[in-house]
């Protein structure tokens, strides 16, 4: 089978490349193994978190970073679409282009974002509170958001909260088991009819306060009931992120998909790509797990297979790894250099990563690969989690990459 | 200010069983701990219910010391015990004529010692290595050393003893000579407080060696650190030693849902007993060794690497710590070193503590002219009881977490209240940790952070090492200690001191696990901000 553009990796990064590519006309197919950093949303995309002025602190990382190789004015080019690419989505994202704001985290701090979905409770870069008193709902039972930190955050800024529990009968099935009283199962419950029931709950304690924060457990599936919820509630309704698995994270994991295959491209869901063959500095094809023998042609590939985490990259006590096509990889030789000891230092190996040229080839044998691209997470050279910088890297990059293949 | 018998210092599990055995003799006893229950050796031993046979050949009196107290621990600790059996094998690299040798040092220390056809052994431990030349059974098992330690200490109190975590003691009390009390700090709030007592025994395993010296008093302590691997899953059921003269990593043990791999034995400086580093050397040698014994283990994941010191006391001038004898030191400082009032128990090892506490408490009684019976051999330990009581404040129909913690509380978890089914909601998935067991550690067993918690629960010694249920058990603590910025603070050091047993392991499953970890605390929680200074 042969298609334009191959992607390994169905996360945000191969899904804005597939997105993207197949926008401008090419036949695209997307390997995904299913789960994805998504699955852990914050609800907020980061772009770079060092400085209040994102661009800022891009302009200053170093030549190996992604960002740097990307090049400066291609990332204040491609940011700019960000915004309105997801609104075509479906999805709507809020924040200024130039300037991050703050995002209420399940313990109750704040961390810098980029953009944060309209739907999601956010703070002013210069930290002022948009509400005096709010009311903070949490479902009874449900371990993974504890109002009491988020309590405790507000307090400290000087915002009054009312803290509530919301309990509802058509819970109590998921309570019958022990594991179930999760995001997602909330947020299957918490679906069509039941909207109206739970919006009559909230607005009884929504009287006497300025808004209304719960944790985002509507709207697995669209956005529909997220909209009719914050028509029905009296006061204006925020949510705030809970404990994996995030409903949000998944609903956008699903409506990117969606449109890329109403774009006409080809998702195989729960397959991995096993092996490359390449031939003369360039991929030739690729075998999965699922199709055997079967070989899937293109003329270019991208890789965005993610971190450790997501299986992009392998270590085993010996070294490290990238497992599909056995690329170079930017690593430590020496384990015990790995990691610090101090958990929340910059730990070496979120660095590591596949090793690609100025154009983001990956390189194999010291060589690019022709045709071969990475986006995402499993690139080197940066530490997202500590630039607040993942979502970013991923659409930047994809896009990036996507403009690249384009332009041959 | 009330006026105690005895006080002990040192919450591992020798402090515990002293305080049980004291307790139980009518005295007023008040057990003292710098940090937490079994935060010192052990806490981070083997887990082994050592039949004896590893010390019967080289130590007959320690090898008759262990099956005397396996089988009285199999009887009092029931639920901290698991009747595994054990096989000394041996490989083709190893003297099988040994074998000989060590049977009958078992047979004559008293301990069962059978030898078993290698084919024999495969069928009854599918795990062990295929190439054995002979296998000899005994009755070793696994012991849970932190059940072991909260049950001495629970009972402890029934019996009127009360106690003290989080408080350091900082100085011994002395009158004319005699030591009357013990001045302590309370590690939270940095105040000192005075408590007398008419006996103070130092139960401070290696940290003894300090006590002794602010009494005046010299006890040489000989720190030899034990460096061990924690596999993620329950790779064997029967302990699996070397049939040969001790050495490196030669002992797996299982333990509930896991198995460990150990030890290593190195020299340590003293001024290092507190901050002990698991080298990339350790953890090669205990995979190499530990393939030997079962070779799947090459493949399996490690959940983390970690290390205790042996309280050894000193006795020659042997580099290694092996060859000094395990045997138990109870020391008079009244007639060894001219201080009345105080008492040294230390040497000895798990396996031994409640005879060490016997031997304490009978020199304590003996002081105090007390003419009371040690009866811990006999009365069983809170959870271990029959089961006969008509008190039970819950019906057993709750979910998944009952069958778990009824193995980690035994007839105690009959005290698990649940009141409805929000309580069965499981926090910790991969232990089956619910929340009425949450709430009944941190009621009932004096749980006051996480730590406390994983050490009562086995909370977030899973698989995932704390990746979802710390922050639920951190919610849980929030709302009990009514604090939530002190609990988020407890959470970043708890997930810190977790991530110190991963990185030396840190490959494979292993690094995904830790990178995602690490992506949810901080990345999506923020967790990073909340570090506090000073830590445990």
């Amino acid at each position: 089978m042969k298609f334009d553009t191959i992607i390994i990796g169905g996360g945000l990064a191969g899904l804005t490349a597939g997105i993207d590519l197949s926008r401008k006309g090419q036949r695209c197919l997307i390997v995904s193994s299913g789960q994805s950093a998504l699955h852990f949303f914050s609800g907020s995309l980061e772009l770079c978190s060092l400085d209040e002025d994102p661009f800022k602190a891009i302009s200053s990382l170093g030549e190996d970073h992604p960002y740097t190789k990307i090049g400066y004015d291609n990332i204040i080019r491609y940011s700019e679409a960000v915004q309105p690419w997801f609104k075509e989505v479906g999805i709507d994202f809020v924040g200024e282009h130039g300037k991050n704001h703050w995002r209420i985290t399940p313990l109750g701090g704040f961390k810098r974002a980029w953009l944060t979905l309209d739907e999601y409770a956010n703070i002013p870069s210069d930290g002022t509170m948009p509400w005096k008193k709010v009311a903070l709902l949490n479902i009874d039972g449900f371990l993974d958001f504890h109002t009491s930190y988020i309590a405790a955050g507000l307090a400290e800024r000087g915002v009054e909260t009312m803290v509530k529990g919301i309990s509802m009968p058509e819970l109590d099935r998921l309570r019958e088991n022990p594991t179930e009283m999760r995001s997602t199962n909330i947020a299957k419950t918490f679906a069509g009819d039941l909207i109206g029931a739970l919006a009559a709950r909230i607005n009884e304690y929504a009287k006497d306060v300025d808004a209304v924060l719960m944790p985002a457990v509507v709207g697995l599936t669209g956005s529909t009931d997220v909209h009719r919820l914050k028509e029905m509630v009296v006061r204006p309704l925020h949510f705030l992120p809970t404990l994996p698995p995030s409903v949000p994270g998944i609903r956008i994991q699903m409506m990117l998909k969606n449109r890329f295959q109403k774009l006409g491209g080809t998702y195989m869901l729960g397959d991995s790509v096993v092996s490359g063959e390449f031939e003369n500095g360039r991929l030739k094809s690729i075998c999965t797990n699922n199709h055997g023998a079967v070989k899937f042609e293109a003329d270019n590939f991208i890789l965005a297979t993610g971190n450790f985490f997501s299986k992009g990259l392998t270590s085993t006590v010996d070294g490290v790894r990238e497992p599909i096509f056995g690329l170079d990889v930017d690593s430590l030789e020496v384990r015990a250099e790995w990691y610090r000891r101090n958990m929340f230092e910059a730990q070496p190996y979120m660095n590591f990563g596949v090793s690609t040229d100025g154009c983001l080839r990956a390189m194999k044998d010291r060589k690019p690969v022709e045709n071969l691209y990475a986006a995402g997470s499993v690139l080197s050279g940066c530490n997202s989690l500590k630039e607040g910088s993942g979502a970013g890297v991923a659409i930047i990059s994809a896009l990036h990459v996507s403009e690249s293949i384009l332009k041959k | 200010m009330k006026e105690y018998d005895v006080i002990i210092v040192g919450g591992g599990i020798t402090g515990a069983g002293t305080a049980r055995d004291c307790a139980m003799r009518g005295l007023k006893t008040l057990l003292i701990e710098r940090h937490d229950l079994t935060a010192g050796a052990t806490g981070r031993n083997h887990g082994l219910l050592h039949s004896g046979a590893r010390y019967a050949v080289t130590d007959q009196e320690s090898a008759e010391e262990c099956i005397r107290e396996n089988m009285t621990l199999r009887k009092i600790a029931r639920h901290c015990v698991e009747e595994t059996d054990g096989l000394f094998i041996t490989l083709p690299e190893d003297d099988l004529a040994f074998q000989e040798t060590f049977i009958a040092s078992c047979l004559k220390a008293g301990i069962r010692a059978e030898a078993i056809d290698p084919a024999e052994a495969i069928r009854l431990e599918p795990s062990v290595n295929k190439s054995l030349i002979g296998a000899v059974r005994v009755p070793d098992g696994a012991v849970d050393p932190f059940r072991l330690t909260v049950a001495n200490v629970f009972d402890a109190q029934l019996h009127g003893a009360d106690l003290l975590t989080y408080h350091e003691v900082t100085s011994i009390v002395k009158e004319n000579g005699r030591v009357v009390g013990v001045e302590v700090m309370d590690a939270h709030t940095k105040t000192r407080k005075t408590f007398r007592s008419r006996i103070v025994i130092n139960a401070g395993g290696i940290w003894g060696h300090h006590i002794a010296e602010l009494a005046g008093a010299t006890v040489n302590m000989f720190p030899a650190k034990g460096a061990l691997l924690i596999f993620g899953h329950r790779v064997n059921n029967m302990v699996i030693n070397r049939c040969r003269k001790p050495a490196d990593a030669d002992i797996l043990v299982p333990g509930d849902t896991i198995c460990l791999i150990g030890t290593t034995s190195s020299r340590l400086p003293y001024d290092q007993i507190d901050d002990m580093k698991v080298t990339p050397e350790e953890v090669d040698l205990l995979l190499r060794e530990g393939a030997k014994l079962a070779p799947e283990l090459a493949d399996t994941r490690i959940l983390r690497a970690y290390a205790g010191v042996r309280p050894l006391v000193a006795a020659d001038n042997d580099p290694s710590g092996r060859s000094i004898s395990r045997g138990i030191v109870c020391l008079d400082h009244e007639t060894r070193d001219g201080i009345p009032g105080f008492i040294t128990i230390t040497g000895g090892k798990l396996m031994t503590y409640r005879l060490m506490a016997e031997w304490a408490t009978d020199l304590a009684c003996k002081k105090l002219g007390v003419d009371k019976k040690c009866q811990t051999a006999e009365i069983c330990l809170p959870g271990s009881e029959e089961d006969a009581r008509t008190d039970r404040k819950t019906a057993k129909t709750y979910g998944l977490g009952a069958k778990a913690a009824e193995g980690r509380h035994g007839t105690r978890s009959a005290d698990i209240l649940v009141a409805d089914k929000k309580d069965e909601s499981l926090v910790c998935e991969c232990e089956g940790v619910s929340v009425a067991e949450v709430n009944y550690a941190i009621e009932t067993l004096q749980s006051k952070n996480i730590l406390n918690l994983r050490r009562r629960t086995r909370l977030g010694m899973g698989t995932c090492q704390g990746e979802l249920c710390a922050c639920r058990a951190a919610g849980l603590l929030a709302k009990a200690n009514g604090c939530a910025r002190r609990s988020v603070e407890d959470l970043a050091a708890f997930m810190n001191e977790r991530w110190k047993g991963m990185f030396p392991v840190a490959w494979g499953e292993t690094l995904a696990e830790a990178q995602f970890t690490s992506w949810i605390y901080e990345g999506v929680c923020g967790l990073d901000s909340f570090v506090k200074k000073e830590e445990e």
